[in-house]
Order: C-alpha cells, then sequence, then structure tokens
C-alpha cells in the first residue's frame, strides 16, 4: 500500500529525514512511531504529495508520488497535524465542500455518507453547528470524518489522538479496529508507545530522520526463552534452580528456559509456592529503547 | 471545483461585509451631496462627479470611479492575497490538496473566484448607486456623453455595462499579484500588503515625469481610460491597452505563482 | 511529462516562465526597431506635398509632449500646460474650415468645432458651449500642436535651401520619410524642426522642435493613430445639449484682449524683423520675424505685468538689468521691459536670442503712450 525507497527531505541544513524505506502492506495498521521532531509528519506530507522528497521514491496504492497523486489520492483519506476546516461553516457543511472539491464525491450519495461518517465519528449531534463552537476534541473527529468520507482503502493518520480525552482515544481506537476489519489499511503515526502497542499489527521505528526499526508486532514480543516467576520463597527457589537464575528483583525471579509449564511443575512438585508465573515477553518500550540507542550510539559513532 | 470555490465565496461573511463597506462610501457621498448641493470644483474630483448633482441616474459611473482607484483595489488585494496563503494558514490547503485537487487547477479556480467577487463588488456597486442617486440626487436628464452629444438611456446602459466589464478586468493585475504573493507566503496579511504596496507604487510612478519609461507597463495606467467608453464615438485604444497590459500581467504573474505553487512544499 | 526529479521541473517551469517574460517585454523593443521604408521623394517635393496638405481629409489621434516649464502668471494657465504637459488629440478633419479636435483629460474633455471662421468649444467639466469668431491674434491652443497642423505651421515659410531629407521612421503604422529645416536666420534659438510626412497624403504625421544647445526636443508631437479618409459630418458637428450652458463670446483671451484694448500699438518694425502681414496689423500686439524666427510684442496694463514681473524675476536664471527681466525656456525667450510714467510696459517674446530681444526692447521705449 504504500513503499518508500531511501526517501530523504532536507530543509536547508536539516535533515528532516534520511533514507526511509517503508514497506506498509494490504491488511495492516501500521504504527509509525517517534519522538517528537523525528521526522513523522514530514514522511507522512512526502507519501500524500505535500512536500516533494528531496531524493527517494514514493509508490503510494502503486502509484509513484506526486505524479500518481490523482490516481491514488482519492482512494486514501489523511489527518496530518491536527485537523482544519472552514470555521464559519458547520461540520455537515465543511465535508460537503470537501467532498465537493476533486474527483471521486459522488453528489448523489454525499449526504448519505455525510450523515454515516458524521454517525461514525460521533458528531451527529453537532453537524449543523459552525466549526468554531467545536472543542478541539470535535474538530479532531470531524477530521477523522473527512478522511473517512470516501470509504478509503488507506487510511494515513498523522497523530489522530491528539487532544483527545482517554474516553475519545478509545472509540477511536473502537474505529479504527472496525474499519480494519472491514478491510482498511491504517497508517498511523504516533508518539504513543501504549497507543501502538495496542492497537497496531506492524511497527516502523523513527529515530531522527531514520527508520531504525520495521517489523511485525507479534514478532517483536515473542517470547524471550525465558520465564518470570514470583515467589515469596527465594531461598527454595534458589536451591531447586541453581545456576538457571538471571535476575532477581525482590519475589520476582526471571529464569532461563522456554516452557513456563515445564518450570512450574517442577517448582509445584517442590512444594515452593508460586503467586505469578508466565514467558517473558519484550514490551514494545524495550524494543524502541533498543532500537534508538543503538541508533543515537551509531550517530555518535558517525560525527 | 471552480463552482465549490465561488459557493465558499458567497458563503463567507467577509464577502459581504466587504461590498457593504464598497457601498458605504458612494452613498455616503451622496448623501453629502444631496445634503449641501456642493458638487466638485469642474475638473477635480472623482470622474462624473460633477454631473450627478443635474443627473442622478449618472451615479453609478461616479461611485465606480470613487473606490476605483483605492478602495476596491484594496478589497481585491485582501481577497487574492487571502485566497491560497488563507487555505495555507488554516491549515485546510494540505486538505484539499490531498483530496485531490490539482495544484494548477486551485489556482485558476482562486483567480476565477476573485474575478467573481470584483464583478459581483461592481455590479451591487453600481446598482445601489442607481437606487441612491435616483432617491437623493437630480434628476433632470443630462443623458449627455462627455463629448457632449446626447446618449439615449440604452446607450449609457450599455456603455455602463461595458465600464463594469472593464474595471472588472482592470483589477485582474492587482489580483495576480495578490494571488502570487499568496503562493509565496503563508501569511494572507503579508501577501496583501505586498500587493498593496505595488499597487501605490505603480500610482505614484504614474505621477512622476521621470518614470515615463516605466508608465505603459504600469497596472494602474489605464484604469481611468472607462471614462473613454462616454467619450463619442468611444475611444477604444486606451481600453484594448488596458485589457491588453491585464492580460500580460495575468499571464506572466500567474505562470510565476503557477511555478512556484505547482513545484512548492506544502508544510502548512 | 518528464520523469525527472521534481528539482528539475521547478527549474524548467521557472524558465518557462521566465523565458514568456522576456519575450513579452521585448515584443514593443522588436516591433519598434522593425527598419521603416525609405522613399525617394526630394525635400523640396516633399515640402510641396506638406503645404498642400491641408485640406485632406483624415481622423485619428495624436500626442504632443511639451518640455517647456513656461514662468507665467494664471492669465496663461492654459499655455503652460500646452508646453509642458502631455496633451492628447483627437481629431476629425474634413477640411480646413470644418473639423472637430477633442483635448482629452482623465476626467473630462474640451473640444473645439471649427466651422467657417468660427468655433464652439465644449468644455465638459464646466458643462458649457462657448461660441465665438476667430480673432486676428490668439494665444496658441492645443489645436494648433497637432502635428499636421504644427508641421505646415513651422515649414510654411522654409526656404527650398532650408530643408533636407532624413532618414524615415515609422509612425502611426506608416513609412514616413522626414524633413529637417535648419533656419538661415542667425537671430532665432530654433536649431532644427524635423518633421515625417505621410507620403502618399502629405500630412505631417511628426514634428519635433530643437533648440539650439539643446538634446531633447522642446516640443514633440506625434500621430498614434492615423485614417487618411474623410469623416462623417456628423463627427465634426455639435448641438449643444440640454441642460448645458452656451455662451457667445468676443475675446478668448488675453492675447486676443490685449490685442484690441491695449495702450499702444505696436510699430511696424521691431529689431530688424518685418511686421507679420498674415495677421492684423492695426493692433497693439505686433508679430514679427518669418519661418521659425518669430517675435511678437505687446504693451501690457500694470494689474497684468506687476504679478508677470514678480513671478518672472523669481524663476531660475533670471537676468535682471536696465532692459527689463529676461528669461530663456528652452528655445522661448521672454523680456519684460520696466514700466514708468511715460512708458508702458513690453512684453516682448519670441524663438529668437537674447540680443535680439534687446534689440526690440531698445525699439519699444521709443514709442510713446498713448491715452486710454
Ligand atoms: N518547513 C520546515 N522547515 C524547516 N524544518 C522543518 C520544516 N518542517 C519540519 N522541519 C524539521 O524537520 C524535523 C522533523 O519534523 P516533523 O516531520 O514535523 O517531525 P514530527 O512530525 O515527527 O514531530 C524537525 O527537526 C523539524 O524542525
Ligand atoms: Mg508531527
Amino acid at each position: 500500500m504504500i513503499r518508500t525507497r531511501e526517501l530523504t527531505k532536507r530543509y536547508g541544513s536539516i535533515l528532516a529525514v534520511d533514507g526511509v524505506s517503508l514497506d506498509v502492506r494490504a491488511g495492516d495498521i501500521y504504527g509509525f512511531l517517534g519522538a517528537n521532531g523525528s521526522g513523522k509528519t514530514t514522511t507522512v506530507r512526502m507519501i500524500l504529495g505535500l512536500v516533494l522528497a528531496t531524493s527517494g521514491e514514493v509508490q503510494l496504492l502503486g502509484q509513484p508520488m506526486p505524479r500518481g497523486g490523482r490516481k491514488a489520492l482519492p482512494q486514501v483519506g489523511a489527518l496530518v497535524e491536527g485537523p482544519a476546516a472552514y470555521a464559519h461553516l458547520s461540520g455537515r457543511a465543511n465535508l460537503a465542500l470537501l467532498d465537493a472539491m476533486g474527483a471521486g464525491g459522488v453528489r448523489r450519495t454525499r449526504q448519505g455518507r455525510i450523515d454515516a461518517v458524521l454517525e461514525q465519528v460521533g458528531l451527529a449531534e453537532v453537524g449543523r453547528r459552525p466549526v468554531k463552537a467545536y472543542s478541539l476534541g470535535m474538530r479532531q473527529r470531524l477530521g477523522l470524518g473527512a478522511a473517512l468520507l470516501r470509504q478509503p482503502r488507506l487510511l494515513v493518520l498523522d497523530e489522530p489522538t491528539n487532544g483527545l480525552d482517554p474516553q475519545g482515544i478509545r472509540e477511536i481506537r473502537e474505529l479504527l479496529q472496525h474499519l480494519h476489519a472491514n478491510g482498511t489499511t491504517v497508517f498511523l503515526s504516533s508518539h504513543l508507545l501504549a497507543e501502538v502497542e495496542q492497537l497496531c499489527t506492524r511497527v516502523g521505528v523513527l529515530d531522527r530522520g531514520r527508520l531504525v526499526l520495521q517489523e511485525d508486532l507479534a514478532d517483536l514480543q515473542a517470547p524471550t526463552g525465558r520465564t518470570v516467576v514470583h515467589t515469596p520463597d527465594y531461598d527454595r527457589a534458589h536451591a531447586l534452580l541453581d545456576g538457571r537464575i538471571e535476575q532477581r528483583d525482590g519475589d520476582r525471579l526471571v529464569v532461563r528456559g522456554a516452557d513456563p509449564a515445564q518450570l512450574n511443575a517442577m517448582l509445584v512438585s517442590d512444594g515452593i509456592r508460586v503467586t505469578e508465573l508466565g514467558p517473558e515477553r519484550r514490551t514494545l518500550e524495550q524494543v524502541v529503547l533498543a532500537a534508538t540507542d543503538t541508533s543515537s550510539h551509531q550517530v555518535g559513532v558517525t560525527r | 471545483m471552480i463552482a465549490v470555490e465561488l459557493s465558499k465565496m458567497l458563503r463567507r461573511p467577509r464577502t459581504w461585509v466587504t461590498i457593504l463597506l464598497l457601498n458605504a462610501l458612494p452613498t455616503l457621498v451622496a448623501v453629502l451631496l444631496a445634503v449641501t448641493d456642493l458638487g466638485p470644483r469642474p475638473g477635480s474630483g472623482p470622474a462624473f462627479l460633477s454631473a450627478v448633482l443635474a443627473d442622478g441616474t449618472l451615479f453609478p459611473l461616479a461611485a465606480l470611479a470613487i473606490i476605483l482607484p483605492l478602495f476596491l483595489p484594496i478589497a481585491v488585494a485582501v481577497f487574492a492575497g487571502d485566497s491560497v496563503a488563507g487555505e495555507a494558514q488554516s491549515g485546510t490547503l494540505r486538505y484539499l490538496l490531498v483530496r485531490p485537487v490539482g495544484r494548477t487547477r486551485l489556482l485558476v479556480a482562486k483567480l476565477v473566484s476573485v474575478i467573481a467577487f470584483v464583478l459581483l463588488a461592481v455590479v451591487i456597486v453600481a446598482a445601489t448607486a442607481y437606487v441612491v442617486g435616483s432617491l437623493l440626487l437630480g434628476d433632470q436628464p443630462l443623458a449627455a456623453s462627455v463629448s457632449g452629444t446626447t446618449l439615449t438611456p440604452e446607450q449609457v446602459a450599455v456603455r455602463t455595462v461595458l465600464a463594469i466589464g472593464y474595471i472588472t478586468l482592470s483589477m485582474l493585475g492587482v489580483a495576480s499579484i495578490a494571488l502570487l504573493l499568496s503562493t509565496l507566503t503563508d501569511s494572507p496579511l503579508a501577501a496583501a500588503l505586498g500587493a498593496l504596496a505595488f499597487l501605490i507604487a505603480s500610482s505614484l510612478l504614474l505621477t512622476l515625469d521621470a518614470a515615463e519609461v516605466l508608465q505603459p507597463y504600469l497596472p494602474t495606467r489605464y484604469w481611468l481610460s472607462f471614462v473613454d467608453l462616454f467619450r463619442d464615438p468611444i475611444f477604444w485604444r486606451d481600453i484594448v491597452r488596458g485589457i491588453g497590459l491585464q492580460a500580460v500581467y495575468v499571464v506572466v504573474l500567474l505562470g510565476a505563482a503557477w511555478a512556484n505553487f505547482t513545484t512548492k512544499d506544502v508544510t502548512s | 511529462m518528464s520523469h525527472d526529479g521534481f528539482a528539475v521541473r521547478a527549474w524548467q517551469r521557472w524558465l518557462a516562465v521566465g523565458l514568456g517574460l522576456a519575450i513579452l517585454l521585448s515584443l514593443p523593443s522588436v516591433l519598434g526597431a522593425l527598419p521603416a521604408a525609405d522613399s525617394d521623394v526630394g525635400a523640396t517635393e516633399l515640402l510641396e506635398q506638406v503645404r498642400d496638405s491641408g485640406e485632406v481629409p483624415f481622423s485619428g489621434y495624436a500626442e504632443s509632449v511639451g518640455g517647456l516649464q513656461l514662468p507665467v502668471t494664471r492669465d496663461f494657465t492654459d499655455l503652460v500646460d500646452l508646453f509642458g504637459e502631455r496633451s492628447r488629440m483627437r481629431v476629425w478633419w474634413r477640411g480646413s474650415e470644418d473639423w472637430r479636435m477633442d483635448t482629452l483629460s482623465a476626467t473630462g474633455e474640451t473640444d473645439l468645432f471649427h466651422r467657417a471662421g468660427a468655433t464652439l468649444m465644449w468644455d465638459y467639466e464646466d458643462n458649457r458651449a462657448t461660441l465665438s469668431s476667430d480673432p486676428d491674434i490668439r494665444l496658441p491652443r492645443t489645436a494648433d500642436l497637432l502635428p499636421t497642423e504644427l508641421g505646415r505651421r513651422l515649414l510654411s515659410e522654409a526656404t527650398a535651401e532650408e530643408v533636407t531629407r532624413i532618414p524615415p521612421i515609422r509612425v502611426a503604422g506608416r513609412d514616413a520619410p522626414g524633413l529637417r529645416l535648419q533656419p538661415a536666420d542667425s537671430r532665432t534659438t530654433v536649431d532644427r524642426v524635423d518633421v515625417w510626412v505621410d507620403p502618399q497624403s502629405g500630412l505631417p504625421l511628426r514634428v519635433q522642435v530643437h533648440g539650439v544647445g539643446s538634446d531633447t526636443a522642446a516640443l514633440t508631437s506625434t500621430f498614434l493613430e492615423l485614417t487618411v479618409a474623410p469623416p462623417s459630418e456628423s463627427d465634426t458637428s455639435f448641438i449643444t445639449p440640454t441642460g448645458a450652458e452656451f455662451r457667445f463670446e468676443d475675446v478668448i483671451d488675453v492675447a486676443a484682449a490685449a490685442d484690441q484694448f491695449a495702450p499702444a500699438v505696436a510699430p511696424d518694425r521691431l529689431a530688424g524683423l518685418d511686421r507679420r502681414t498674415d495677421e492684423s496689423t492695426v493692433g497693439a500686439l505686433g508679430a514679427y520675424g518669418r519661418g521659425v524666427t518669430l517675435l511678437a510684442a505687446v504693451p501690457i496694463w500694470d494689474e497684468i505685468s506687476r504679478p508677470l514681473r514678480d513671478q518672472l524675476e523669481a524663476t531660475p536664471g533670471a537676468r535682471i538689468d536696465e532692459q527689463g527681466v529676461y528669461v530663456s525656456v528652452g528655445p522661448l525667450g521672454l523680456l519684460l521691459t520696466p514700466g514708468s510714467r511715460e512708458q508702458r510696459s513690453w512684453l516682448i517674446a519670441g524663438t529668437v536670442t537674447s540680443q535680439t530681444l534687446a534689440d526690440a526692447a531698445t525699439d519699444v521705449a521709443r514709442i510713446p503712450v498713448a491715452d486710454g
């Protein structure tokens, strides 16, 4: 759906995006993670043809961007760096105007689609009020609604939950999951690890303009081959598992061995009390920190 | 696309406030003339104003002459300056472009909507002035051309329509400058002020003998030539040149706006 | 559409715009530089053609530009505009006794309708028509600056020795062979008069007057549009519109007034120049000289001479001595003699050297005051 090759953007002396090769496949919910200023928005703008790459290529739905924008963009819904609307018009009128612009907005179905979208993003009640009377969260929903207006195959969302309350964030997450279930591919940038971890199937991590990691979330979170055990009987466990304990932190032990069931049976049969036990998985946070650490190290070396 | 731009223009409160303000000055002048009965000294003041005390139905022309040098171009500069930069500032530009709307088409649609605004404003000013003039000012029909020949009401009407068309076209130069600046900056105010600076410079150079070589190229050079439509026979020379000059401004400046806008990063 | 990178495309687009601009800007000068075709007509032949062109009917648009800043008072403001500004003129010419000439301004126009010795002036902004019969002597008016009128007048007394051919130029879309008049009289301040002529009709299309010792023309008058065909009768007729003021006027300007009512009579000879006989020889205003060596003298009332003297004395470059105050503007010289109880002030002006003006002042000082 989105494929970039060695995408680079330079603003004067600032290298905002540096050799990024993304690969977003159909059916993904792709989380594009990066700290503030790491180049997420710039990448998204290049993907959409708003910013012209200094070098490298973008393929969007198989079309080279920005030249193929006329073919690709009608099937893409986008939210870039916050929503925007004509403040003196109602939410509804904004959607109607936007739909009438450019190719693809069939007039006959417009009212129906607007109704549906306003319902989807939870603005059905306030659709007729002028946008200047909207809260930030409502505007964010309206922006999302505009992106959904033409039932796109691909959603490109740049920090879509900015400015939303926890309730709103959950609604958006559920909406995206629902859309994803119906076949929409989602590309979502965020600086929030938790958000990506909860929602995405695939992760790309951007650090100071460089893509330092791109993998399926399931692979990142695969078991490490160790098991975590919580037990109040440390001394006995230590005696039993002599040499296999790699780490102790109070009651929490990290034990070498990838088979929790076997370990549990072993401990229990020896009469050792177990309060909690399970395979060790890395958190996304650990993965990201590890990846960005090495990259900053690399940056340090090249400097 | 053009239709959408037009409907956006018509639905903006700003459009109507501007037109209201454009109407205010000629109406004030009409009221003052009616109350004091003091016409301008012949040869001074805006064109046709000395004639309206006798014949109020000529007031549309006087009203156009009143707003032409300053009010109308300021409105045009503000409008055209806002056209792209305003969308950039409010952030809607990026959403238009990913809709997708072609950048060239967007520019053309913006220019068309500015022209439509000027036409709307000029027609409303003329119509209001006709009503105001008929009600407040003199009612002895002069119906004389500038050359002293008598014109039928139909001739006056046709020539007034031509004058409205010419004045609208005369604003194309300012509109194109403001539009170009509007693609260069994300600040509508900067674009409008830049266009106004150009306008003021042009008006100033027009009064300067030393700038004579530049004068045929100044956008304001042929603005007052709409008076030539009321000579008998009509004096077409400057009218044709005025239209040609505006066309050159549109081609060159819109070309520059196109070269810039279609190849620039939209980072707003 | 090319498959190059975008940086290259931006560069190409700006280049296209730049080229378009360059073409548009150079178009007028390229067209202007197109060579004009010459004709093999001789100088005297062309001179004859010009003199005979008075009844050739035509219509057109002309502009004159004067570079003379006349230091005179409000009685002469029209003159200031005439010789110091750009005048825009439309003309319909059916013959020397049936023509119309409009002087255009930004917000109106002043039109002259001339028919059979009478001239009607329509002033739009004053909403007034003024009819007058042409006096013997009057100040110049815009109609005199029309290239045809100006050219014919300046060439009217040129001799065959004084004229030569100069290269052609294009005027009003026509190839116009040129004629140069270099006056033989050493008393004149006019260096040369260049006239370009339509070889078919003999109409002067462009006239340029150069003063002695000046590179820029003192006066230029050019047709920008010209149709050599009779205009219709309705183009040169005028009916005073309803609501406009109509006046009849005997005395149209201060020169005519001075001629009729001034307190002295001009002599027959001044500074060695003969009084012209084509105009009245009995009035107070005397015109002297031949061709472009011209001198005029008029006695004036104190009410007029006092402010005029103040004005002239305040002019930069004014020379004041016992002869009076002398000012020169381009080829034009002005001398105002001092007045006394026995002696009126005389205003002497012309395209002659300061020495000639001084000689004239000496001559008029001998004229006694008439009791008026
Ligand atoms: N228009 C611009 N001009 C110059 N620098 C810019 C511009 N836009 C972004 N940058 C720089 O590029 C880098 C990446 O910015 P951005 O893509 O907005 O990051 P993110 O969206 O990840 O917060 C930042 O260092 C920012 O300062
Ligand atoms: Mg961002």
